[in-house]
């Protein structure tokens, strides 16, 4: 598929998929209430499910989703790993640490942003951790350091929870489960600002490094004979992934799949050049987070079930297709 | 608010990443009281004729400018609690988990925990009664955001189920029904309390099931109830409210007997050569069964004696 062909499909999905999330929820509303309520008019209620629930949400969805697609495509290149995605380096560990620790202590009904707080906390301190470990050589940063480092931070973080919880009141084991199991319930205007804030300009920059990942993705002596500042654009590549993904933590708890299927998949089908694999995710990875969120908020209405289980139930077989047709000769 | 202001909040905050912290919890209902109470208490009284200020069981100050005419209730004890106080009418919306019978024809917002936000919305209540606690932080700081005014209860120990039935009575402008109900309940505790003061306690471990097994330890509301129905817990001293235990400790403990909703569950281990009686969900629900369940706990450890 030609890359400009797909970026055109996934950008109408995406306007679809917001279209279709306005429209449609688990309250039923016709297509004049919510063109009413957008307007500004309609009843009070119609208006905040349309303005103040649906809309942020689906925002959230879009920045959470393409910041962890694209955290995930810069990690496969940066660790030269396929199953590196966005929490191979303990950052969902050190984010549910922090949130179960404020989960833990009773301090969340204390201002509604001390969770998120101490998840975006966690999760930066597990990063500074990492790279700490990854960096005590010398001056370079040695990505399978850097990995092992980050596969043995996750596990303690792990430990670290399974700990507290033990120690902890039945109904703290609940609120941390369904915070760690990941949601785009929390979502409002608020939420969204602060996740743009972070995402936008992280992923924009990530951007700008498409062409030296392509060179680091072939080897990184290669990469540094042919001029690429290959120590600069690791840490700064790095870096920004652990930002994005610490930020869709920090709002969004951990959502599976979405970071490492989606730049698989969109490698499938274009092949692995970074300066259309990056955009192309973010893309994808905003619009399959966007679609599964609103599955997951109509199949059970008004049950919601974890946005996470819907990603694995479509993201799985759907990569395995792709996986299938691309040994075919 | 507009699509117009909300994307101007959304800028702001994009602007100013953490300055929507200090700005943040100035939304919840909870500073509300404070805003207007100060300045002019004469015109406040004449004005607020009606106006009720609840604390709930985080001990948050909720401001409602009548008694809640439209509830929507999150957890399953508050809503036989609202039933208790004859305000079953102001329901509006029940859970997956409500299993009274007469809220079943009422449109269901889902789970207790993160309900369906849109579900809750469309029934416009004007009072969301939540699980205080940490259990779920995303409910209420959303209705937070909406502007719906919630408060949370703890259906934990007898205390509580009582305070949750005052709480919601003077939600629902019944403050001198939930008082009657209340002292009611007290009097029927006291008789069963009464009925077994004498008898030499038994040792009792209620065992929710798992492996390892889950018991309920101190500061339960089952506890509470094997007190007063003349048994003790073999786990009085455990250092949380419900907790996993070895199936050593069931061996090395002084147990007569072993409470359990479903036996089905149990370790064989743990049950060998002890009484063991299946209560099913009788002492789930905190709220006006609580005499009732008493009574019941009562009887099935001394089922020979009549009261």
């Amino acid at each position: 598929m030609s890359r400009l062909g797909l970026g055109a499909a996934l950008l109408a999905a995406l306007a679809a998929a917001v279209v279709l999330g306005v429209r449609f929820g688990p309250v039923h509303l016709t297509t004049g209430e919510v063109l009413a309520a957008l307007a500004g008019g309609g009843p009070e209620w119609q208006r905040q499910i349309v303005v103040e629930l649906r809309l942020p949400r689906l925002l959230l969805g879009a920045l959470v989703g393409g910041g962890l697609a694209l955290a995930g495509a810069t990690f496969q290149a940066l660790l030269r790993n396929p199953l590196a995605e966005p929490y191979i380096l303990g950052i969902s560990g050190g984010a549910s640490v922090g949130a179960v620790l404020v989960l833990a202590l009773g301090l969340a009904g204390a201002t509604s942003w001390a969770l998120p707080l101490a998840a975006l906390a966690g999760a930066l301190l597990a990063i500074a951790l990492v790279f700490r470990v990854a960096t005590a050589s010398g001056r370079n940063l040695d990505v399978r350091v850097l990995l092992l480092a980050g596969v043995v931070v996750a596990a303690f973080f792990s430990a670290c929870v399974a700990f507290i919880l033990s120690v902890s009141e039945a109904r703290t084991v609940q609120g941390a489960v369904l915070w760690i199991m990941g949601s785009l319930a929390g979502a409002s205007w608020a939420s969204v600002g602060v996740t743009a804030g972070y995402t936008l300009p992280a992923a924009a920059l990530l951007l700008t490094l498409a062409r030296p990942l392509n060179l680091m993705a072939i080897g990184e002596e290669t990469a540094h004979y042919l001029g690429a500042d290959v120590e600069k654009v690791k840490r700064t590549a790095l870096a920004l992934a652990a930002l994005l993904t610490a930020a869709g933590v920090a709002v969004a708890g951990v959502i599976g799949f979405v970071g490492l299927v989606v730049p698989h998949a969109i490698r499938l089908l274009v092949g692995s050049d970074h300066r259309a694999l990056l955009p192309l995710s973010f893309l994808g990875g905003a619009t399959f987070l966007v679609l599964s969120d609103i599955v997951a908020q109509l199949v059970l209405a008004p049950t919601q079930v974890p946005v996470g289980v819907i990603t694995a139930f479509v993201g799985v077989p759907l990569f395995l297709v792709l996986l299938r047709r691309s040994l075919i000769p | 608010m507009t699509l117009g202001s909300r994307l101007r909040v959304a800028l702001s905050a994009l602007l100013l990443p953490w300055a929507v912290q200090a700005c943040g919890p100035a939304d919840g209902s909870a500073d509300r009281p404070e805003d207007g109470a100060a300045p002019d208490t004469s015109a406040a009284a004449t004005s607020t004729a009606g106006a009720v200020t609840l604390t709930d069981a985080d001990g948050r100050r909720v401001h409602l400018a009548r008694p809640a005419a439209r509830v929507i209730s999150l957890v399953p004890s508050a809503t036989q609690i609202l039933a208790a106080l004859g305000a079953a009418g102001l329901v509006v919306a029940r859970t997956d988990h409500d299993t009274v019978s007469w809220a079943q024809v009422l449109p269901s917002v889902g789970g207790g925990l993160q309900p369906s936000l849109e579900a809750v919305v469309a029934a416009r209540p004007d009072l969301v009664v939540r699980f205080a606690g940490p259990q779920d932080t995303r409910t209420p700081a959303a209705l937070d955001e909406l502007g719906i005014p919630h408060v949370g209860i703890r259906p934990d120990r007898i205390a509580d189920a009582l305070d949750a039935v005052r709480l919601l009575g003077e939600a629902t402008g019944r403050g001198a029904a939930a008082d009657s109900l209340v002292r009611r309940l007290q009097a029927e505790l006291d008789s069963v309390r009464a009925a077994t003061a004498g008898l030499p306690p038994l040792r009792v471990a209620y065992v929710l099931g798992g492996d390892p097994p889950w018991v309920a330890g101190p500061g339960t509301y089952i506890q509470e109830l094997l007190e007063i129905a003349g048994g003790e817990n073999a786990f009085a001293d455990l250092g949380s409210l419900y907790a996993a235990v070895s199936v050593e400790e069931f061996l090395a403990r002084d147990i007569d007997l072993i409470l359990t909703p479903a036996a089905g569950r149990l370790d064989a281990r743990v049950t060998a050569g002890l009484r063991v009686v299946e209560v099913g969900d009788a002492l789930e629900f905190p709220g006006p069964g609580v005499a009732e369940a008493a009574r019941t706990v009562a009887a099935l450890l001394r089922p020979g004696e009549r009261r």
